[in-house]
């Protein structure tokens, strides 16, 4: 553990100044690659219609859950496509699911005049009881019914069924099968420790500034300028620092500007300004001293659709003159240390969270493992490039590390798969609200927190 | 005598636009591969022809190529990029498409998806 790294000869802070003071160097990075090229998007053109996307996944997706679906039902298992179904017989079917929600927020809804609805609020879970689940392959889609539970499932997941289709046009199932863990990557972690600190949601240019404190202090470890010889001993094990979005907080988003007067807001400048330029100076400090990646998140001054992209060095004119700043994209892939980190800010989590029954942020990133996606609701409920030649956010290889931020408490769990995958499944909590912020350790895959709690107004001493 | 030469002639020279057509279509000039239908025919009357127009039955060709279901949405892509996309995906379309796609690069009529009535996506 983290606290166990300190060096055996380390005295506390009170003890009588030292002649030379002792010096603790950071471990230096061996080996870091940027795998996220998929997800930097070049030219961008939105003339094209999201059909590609949803052609692409099914096609690329396919093969794999064919191979699946023959090593769990059987070799000899018919394969059908939806259009050479016959009543009665037993078969498979690959394809793309669709739930039919009636709270979905329709954006056609909304413009309808004739029904004079205010627009839906925004509500916790779009999901009802009478919603209903729809497979879709190339040409055709069917009705579910049966051993697949409705509630759970989101849109976009490709998924094969067994079971047959009934009379009245619906397919019931027998039973299903998503595509799994994706075949591991070789291990050649780090021998001895060496740690990565994962943060996200520092919130930067809220209302409150109470998170403030927390921040300085997450800085102020990182950097080694907290606390006696132990605690700076163990700090210069940390080798890397991924902030995984949402640096800004949900209150620079506000729009209220756009409705006042021009001369009324003439003056004002937007919040985001003055948040960014706080960004700039904590990123400042953190890079004099270690490698930071930054991810862009749902509150940040970048592209709305998934895959984000970096922010623009323009924008921290202090910390990109430091090489040690990497602005990353969202979701991020990289390996570090011979360790293969994959994670997002959160976004694709929060919006499944939205349209399924599953509650457990934890529980939702190990679904979107075992299904082969990173986010199986893009472009539906949640924006997407319209890709056409392929999908990017099909999961090819397993990575070691899956996290993904801003989620309301930390967890971890670390999964073994059946073909030797070893991953460990980090929930990164919103600093802003939790402040706390998370450790992995690269050797033995193990995840600690670490909180930063100051004294509240509401808390007395 | 050398001609008497202008300052315009150190300018870059530029292709000589069909009559009748606006001036200062800035548009027209940066869009050579983006699929705006609109003007696409605009552009097929102004330019000449610098090869023999396709024959029928290759332009039959491709728009069954363009609407077999194998091999994906025809929409919004050029043909050659969705023979390319068929072809990483291992859906073996023919080689003979490719081969058109790439002798007629120049004709929008080929490289572009078939139009039904000059709007299309």
């Amino acid at each position: 553990m983290f606290s166990e790294q300190a060096a055996p000869t380390a005295q506390g802070l009170l003890a009588p100044p030292s002649a030379e003071p002792p010096t603790f160097a950071r471990l230096a990075v061996s080996g870091y690659s940027d795998c996220s090229q998929p997800f930097q998007l070049g030219e961008r053109s939105f003339s094209r219609q999201y059909a590609h996307i949803y052609a692409v996944r099914l096609a690329g997706m396919r093969p794999g859950l064919e191979r699946r679906a023959r090593s769990r039902w059987g070799n000899d298992i018919a394969l059908r496509r939806l259009s050479e179904l016959q009543e009665g017989e037993k078969c498979c079917v690959v394809g793309t699911l669709f739930k039919a929600m009636q709270l979905q927020p329709s954006i056609l809804q909304e413009i309808s005049e004739e029904h004079n609805l205010v627009p839906q609020p925004p509500l916790p879970k779009y999901i009802q009881p009478e919603d209903e689940l729809m497979l879709e392959d190339e040409l055709q889609r069917i009705k579910l019914e049966g051993a697949i539970d409705v509630q759970r499932l989101v849109t976009g997941t490709i998924v094969a069924v067994y079971g047959c289709e009934q009379e009245d046009g619906r397919f019931l199932v027998e039973d299903h099968c998503f595509a799994d863990l994706p075949p591991p990557l070789p291990w050649s972690g780090p021998s001895s420790d060496r740690f990565v600190l994962l943060a996200s949601g520092l919130g930067l240019g809220s209302v409150s500034g109470e998170a403030l404190l927390s921040t300085q202090l997450l800085v102020d470890v990182v950097t080694g300028q907290l606390g006696a010889e132990g605690e700076q001993s163990c700090a210069a094990r940390i080798t890397r620092v991924i902030l995984a979005g949402n640096l800004l907080s949900q209150n620079t988003q506000s729009r209220d500007t756009i409705n006042k007067a021009k001369y009324l807001t003439k003056k004002t400048q937007a919040a985001s300004v003055e948040a960014v330029k706080m960004l700039d100076e904590i990123l400042l400090q953190l890079c004099t001293s270690v490698p930071v990646d930054v991810m862009p998140g749902e509150f940040d001054p970048t592209n709305y659709t998934l895959p984000q992209q970096p922010l623009h060095r323009c924008m921290l004119p202090l910390a990109s003159a430091y090489a040690t700043l990497r602005l990353v994209t969202n979701p991020y892939q990289a390996s570090l240390d011979g360790v293969r980190f994959l994670g997002t800010s959160g976004q694709n989590i929060s919006d499944i969270f939205k349209y399924s029954s599953m509650d457990d942020y934890l529980e939702i990133l190990e679904w979107t493992l075992l299904a082969g996606h990173i986010s199986p609701t893009a472009p539906d409920t949640l924006g997407c490039y319209p890709f056409y030649k392929s999908d990017p956010f099909i999961l090819t290889e397993c990575p070691h590390v899956y996290f993904c931020g801003n989620a309301p408490r930390f967890q971890c769990k670390l999964l073994q798969g059946k073909e030797g995958q070893r991953v460990l499944l980090v929930t990164v909590p919103d600093f802003s609200a939790t402040q706390t912020a998370c450790l992995v350790n690269l050797r033995d895959l193990s995840c600690q927190p670490i909180t930063f709690s100051s004294f509240g107004a509401d808390s007395d001493d | 005598m050398e001609q008497p030469r202008r300052i315009t002639d150190s300018f870059p020279r530029r292709r000589r636009r069909g009559p009748g057509r606006p001036p200062g279509r800035l548009k027209d000039k940066k869009d050579k591969d983006k699929k705006d239908k609109v003007q696409l025919k605009v552009r097929d009357s102004a330019r000449a022809p610098s090869q023999p127009a396709p024959d029928p039955a290759l332009l039959e060709m491709l728009r069954r190529f363009d609407l077999s279901w194998e091999y994906g949405p025809c929409s919004g892509i050029t043909r050659l990029q969705r023979w390319e996309r068929a072809q990483e995906l291992g859906l073996s379309p023919p080689g003979p498409i490719r081969d058109a796609l790439l002798e007629h690069r120049d004709n929008p009529d080929v490289t572009y998806r078939w139009v039904w009535d000059g709007v299309g996506w």
